[in-house]
């Protein structure tokens, strides 16, 4: 065992990726990316539409970052670190792909941060919203183009203490993405002079029915809830909202994955009225989101959202990156990431980098129908936030 | 429950079977030399699997109690060496504590588990292995949540560091060495043959004076801290914990590794456990998410054609 | 009134709405395990069928079409797991329990590729979408419906079970299988009888379970999950330890969270082990 740790030091470096062949003389450069995104799972619907945004701009650009002929690995990230991993794992080791994109799990993205630094590749989260991974301790390969749970709840927290609600109820599935959206929320809301008069936390993933949550809330008199929940929870949650008669009584403020993306259609009239934050909406009327949102449609034939949008700027930034050719190490990109400027044409509008994360404008954003369909109307413009707001 | 009729069991090891066992010896100890770091890698998985599912074959092949919630004590081992390393501590005596916690886990467990048998078995250890999972879910000053133990420094081996592809393989190798070899001193010892006697003719035993309770609370226990050894080597090959570890997922594809490979075997747990892995992190890595219906095709034609798993074949085909 | 009152009372109403769900969808599982002793892992994949055939059911013609089709494609399904299950019948349990994951796995596969990886919405019929007043909180009417429909099955079985010829040849058959077949009873069409019955309560339970849980990936391990507990807790092949189990269940699962949320994570499998380590064989065995 020993003398065959020895041997391994000898072996270690069939690890490193030799991409550099192709890319040393004139033009004909090429960058090899790892998408990671869940295609089994939970979260496969989130992992469909991050394609869909990568696919989308490689489409509109030639498929090409810079001078850089871009050659895409999809690689499943399931539901789990368990699986997650591996993925990872596979696409450096066997693909030996220059930058990984994607990742919907944030214990995926802090479990693959040593293997990304000891590869010395560049890791753009295109969704996971845990602080630490791009907070203190993060690695300097991983970098984020989607959102923190922290940043999107804060938005929430200020913006409803300068309303006249001054008491509200704070939910969110008992895992650390909701945990965080509640301390994100409670900070910015109880700094506005706001009350958090009551608190749950239903088991993720084991919660079908609300029932005993929503007595609890309507019991609590607190003057509006604000909650945390994504996919099929927040479907639940909305429609079971409003079987309840809640909906009239105490409006939701939430963070905006409630209401984005196919589960909105899902929860159909009962999320009317719903006011949630986010650094996204289909409905944003910019030059750049107009034409996103029109090719999108075009193409796929159905309304964008914030988990496409975050990994076609993951693609953007990479193009920016690339504009003038550099080695495609990860210490190189991350050079030439750091020093990108603020990103304009953006369908979300214009963001930078705080840090290895967005800065960026939040939207207040009110479920309306507009003819057969119900979307996120821009309702006001809540400022903007970086990681570390 | 065992599909291999008594009298083939663990103990016989004849001069055909100790050479083909040196011949796999020595093909895993040059792998690194003829496979790619990815195969290594995955290799290196399927090593800390399969001894998990041998552990798990004491339990149901030896002694006749499927447990669908055995990630437990994977996870207990995984946690504690993962929070040693976290504080300090790569040594191989983190191993040692690990399995030390998921006996001592197992010994509370097991102490209410073993009096219930079947059916009954199999669901109370599914609920307690689900107790776990949410006790990691939940004390998040420990075991961090659900993001997990992470930034879990590479084991150490006197001043060798296992951080690199072949030399975690080997640190993993001689775990596995060492956990395989401990189960099968117990399985081949007149401890072994009790214990297969209760799976066998519980009355009978009972009557001979073995006190069967016992008996199946020593198994529990042992697989338990086998388990935990292979939990300390997941922490070092992962580098990473998180509650998925001990889920149920994890508890239901080492049960379906034993049964696939044949119940009662250790070594043919270890290659239903690698059959697994195989399909899960190779194959179902590129057939755009169709994984699960890979391990599903996969359990139905084990049940058809393999009635008596891997372990079966080659006695069928004679 | 302090205000726990209305709480715990809504909380209770909706356990007894939950529980009478659950003992629809696991009175399946235990009928198939006493009769045939076979744990099969697939019944979640069949209340999942159910959910999916009333996710966007508008009318009350589309959802007695609905009914209709989730009993038949769930009592075919019944029938075809019984082929499926017999060349196995004197293998392991665990051999049982692969097979029949192995169905389920690729019985999520399949709906996943017919209907998506979203959310599918489903709603009450017309006039059982709206809400009643219960101490000033809105309880949906839905719910009683469910309830009521509840009742009557749990009624029509303990009967079938406990009074009818049939039910007799079930009950000898769970407390010993070789001694009915040695009398000379041909239980083969039974065994076949009470897969199609067992198969078809779980996709209808499903169908009545859509516009509560709504159909989606993931949902029918949920409910397996769910209904191996009530039916172990009750002790398997009674169909009244399963009444049972699923009313307490129900409760845990509804007042036991309203009043102690912070434990909500590790009530139903606290309860559960408790439960066999005092009772090892179930409640009512």
């Amino acid at each position: 065992m020993l003398g065959g740790a020895g041997v391994a030091g000898a072996l270690s470096a069939c690890g490193n990726s030799l991409t550099t062949a192709d890319n040393s003389g004139d033009g004909r450069r090429s960058i090899k990316v790892g998408l990671v995104i869940p295609q089994a799972g939970v979260y496969t619907a989130l992992g469909i539409d991050m394609k869909r945004g990568w696919d989308l701009w490689l489409e509109r650009h030639g498929g090409k970052f810079g001078d850089y002929t871009v050659t895409t690995v999809t690689a499943d990230e399931g539901e789990t670190p368990q699986t997650g991993v591996p993925a990872v794992q596979k696409l450096l080791q066997s693909d030996q792909v220059d930058v990984l994109v994607g990742i919907v799990s944030s214990a995926t993205a802090l479990g693959v941060k040593d293997m990304v630094s000891a590869a010395k590749k560049l890791l753009i989260v295109s969704n996971a919203g845990a602080g630490s991974i791009t907070g203190p301790g993060r690695s300097p390969y991983i970098w984020r183009t989607s959102f923190t749970n922290a940043q999107v709840a804060g938005a929430m927290g200020r913006y409803l203490s300068t309303t006249d609600i001054k008491t509200a109820y704070a939910i969110a599935p008992d895992y650390a993405a909701g945990a965080e959206a509640i301390e994100g929320f409670t900070k910015e809301f109880t700094r506005g002079g706001g009350t958090v008069v009551g608190q749950d936390k239903p088991p993720f993933g084991k919660t079908q029915d609300y029932q005993p949550y929503l007595s609890r809330i309507q019991a609590s008199r607190a003057q509006a809830t604000f909650c945390f929940f994504g996919g099929a929870e927040s479907v639940a949650f909305v429609k079971q909202y409003a079987q309840f008669g809640l909906s009239a009584k105490i409006p939701i403020y939430a963070s905006g994955f409630l209401t984005e993306g196919g589960v909105l259609a899902a929860q159909g009239d009962a999320a009317l009225g719903v006011k949630s934050a986010l650094h996204y909406t289909s409905e944003l009327d910019n030059r750049a989101n107009n034409e996103f949102r029109n090719a999108y449609q075009a193409r796929y034939d159905a309304v964008p959202n914030c988990y496409a949008v975050a990994t076609w700027d993951a693609a953007a930034v990479l193009h920016r990156a690339l504009k003038s050719p550099i080695a495609l190490d990860g210490d190189s990109l991350v050079t030439a990431l750091s020093s990108l400027g603020p990103i304009e044409d953006s369908p979300r509008g214009a963001w930078s980098f705080d840090g290895q994360s967005p800065q960026q404008e939040f939207y207040l954003r009110t479920v309306e129908r507009h003819g057969s369909s119900l979307v996120n109307a821009v309702t006001g413009q809540l400022g903007r936030f970086g990681q570390s707001t | 429950m065992s599909a291999v009729p008594a009298g083939l069991g663990y103990a016989r090891v004849s001069l055909r079977s100790g050479a083909l066992a040196a011949a796999i010896a020595v093909t895993l100890v040059a792998a690194p030399f003829y496979l790619a770091p990815y195969a290594t890698t995955t290799l290196t998985r399927m090593l800390v699997f399969g001894l998990f599912a041998a552990s798990l074959d004491l339990l149901v092949g030896l002694i006749g109690l499927p447990s669908l919630g055995h990630a437990a004590y994977l996870g207990i081992g995984a946690y504690t060496a993962g929070w040693l390393a976290l504080h300090g501590l790569t040594s191989p005596l983190a191993l040692l504590l690990a399995a030390s916690a998921s006996a001592l886990a197992g010994l509370g467990a097991g102490w209410i588990s073993v009096r219930s048998s079947g059916i009954f078995f199999l669901i109370l250890t599914l609920a307690i292995g689900e107790i776990a999972e949410q006790i990691a879910q939940s004390w998040t000053a420990v075991t961090g949540g659900s993001n997990g133990l992470y930034g879990i420094p590479a084991a150490t081996v006197g001043p060798l560091t296992a951080s690199d592809v072949a030399s975690l393989y080997y640190y993993v190798l001689g775990g596995f060495g060492v956990g395989m070899a401990m189960l099968w001193s117990v399985s081949a010892s007149p401890l072994g043959a009790a214990l297969r006697g209760i799976r066998d003719n519980k009355t009978r035993m009972r009557a001979l004076g073995y006190e069967s309770t016992r008996y199946e609370l020593f198994a529990f226990v042992l697989a338990a801290a086998v388990a935990g050894f292979a939990g300390g080597l997941l922490a070092a090959q992962q580098r990473l914990v998180t509650p998925s570890d001990l889920g149920f997922t994890t508890s239901a594809l080492a049960l379906f590794a034993v049964v696939i490979g044949g119940s009662g075997r250790l070594w043919a747990a270890c290659l239903g456990a690698a059959l697994i892995i195989g399909v899960r992190d190779v194959a179902g890595l590129t057939v755009n998410g169709h994984g699960p219906l890979l391990l599903g095709l996969l359990f139905i034609a084990a049940v058809y054609l393999m009635p008596h798993g891997i372990a079966g074949l080659p006695r069928r085909r004679k | 009134m302090p205000e726990w009152v209305p709480v715990a009372m809504t909380a209770t109403i909706n356990g007894l709405a939950i529980g009478l769900l659950l003992f629809v969808s696991a009175v399946g599982l235990t009928l198939i395990f006493g009769m045939m002793d076979v744990l099969n892992l697939a019944h979640g994949g069949l209340f999942l069928i159910g959910a999916y055939l009333v996710a966007e059911s508008p009318t009350w013609t589309t959802f007695a079409v609905g009914l209709a089709a989730a009993t038949t494609i769930g009592a075919v399904a019944g029938g075809a797991l019984s082929l499926a299950t017999a060349p196995l019948a004197r293998r392991p349990h665990l051999d049982q329990a692969l097979l029949t994951l192995g169905i389920a796995l690729v019985i999520a596969e399949v709906l996943s590729a017919l209907y998506g990886d979203d959310v599918r919405p489903a709603n009450p019929p017309p006039g059982l979408d709206g809400a009643v007043p219960i101490l000033g909180h809105q309880y949906p009417t839905y719910r009683l419906a469910v309830i009521g429909v509840g009742v009557v099955l749990a009624l029509v079985f303990y009967w079938m079970v406990e009074r009818t010829k049939l039910g007799a040849l079930f009950r000898a058959s769970v407390a010993d299988r070789d001694m009915v077949a040695a009398i000379g009873i041909d239980v083969r069409f039974v065994r076949v009888g009470v897969l199609v019955v067992g198969s078809a309560l779980a996709a209808v339970a499903g169908f009545l379970g859509g516009p509560i849980y709504n159909a989606r990936p993931g949902l029918d391990s949920t409910i397996l999950v769910l209904a191996l507990v009530v039916v172990v807790i009750g002790g398997l092949g009674s169909v009244r330890g399963v009444l049972l189990a699923s009313l307490l269940v129900g409760q845990i699962e509804s007042t036991g969270r309203a009043l102690l949320p912070s434990l909500a994570s590790f009530l139903l499998f606290g309860a559960l082990a408790v439960t066999i380590a005092v009772k090892p064989k179930g409640l009512l065995r």
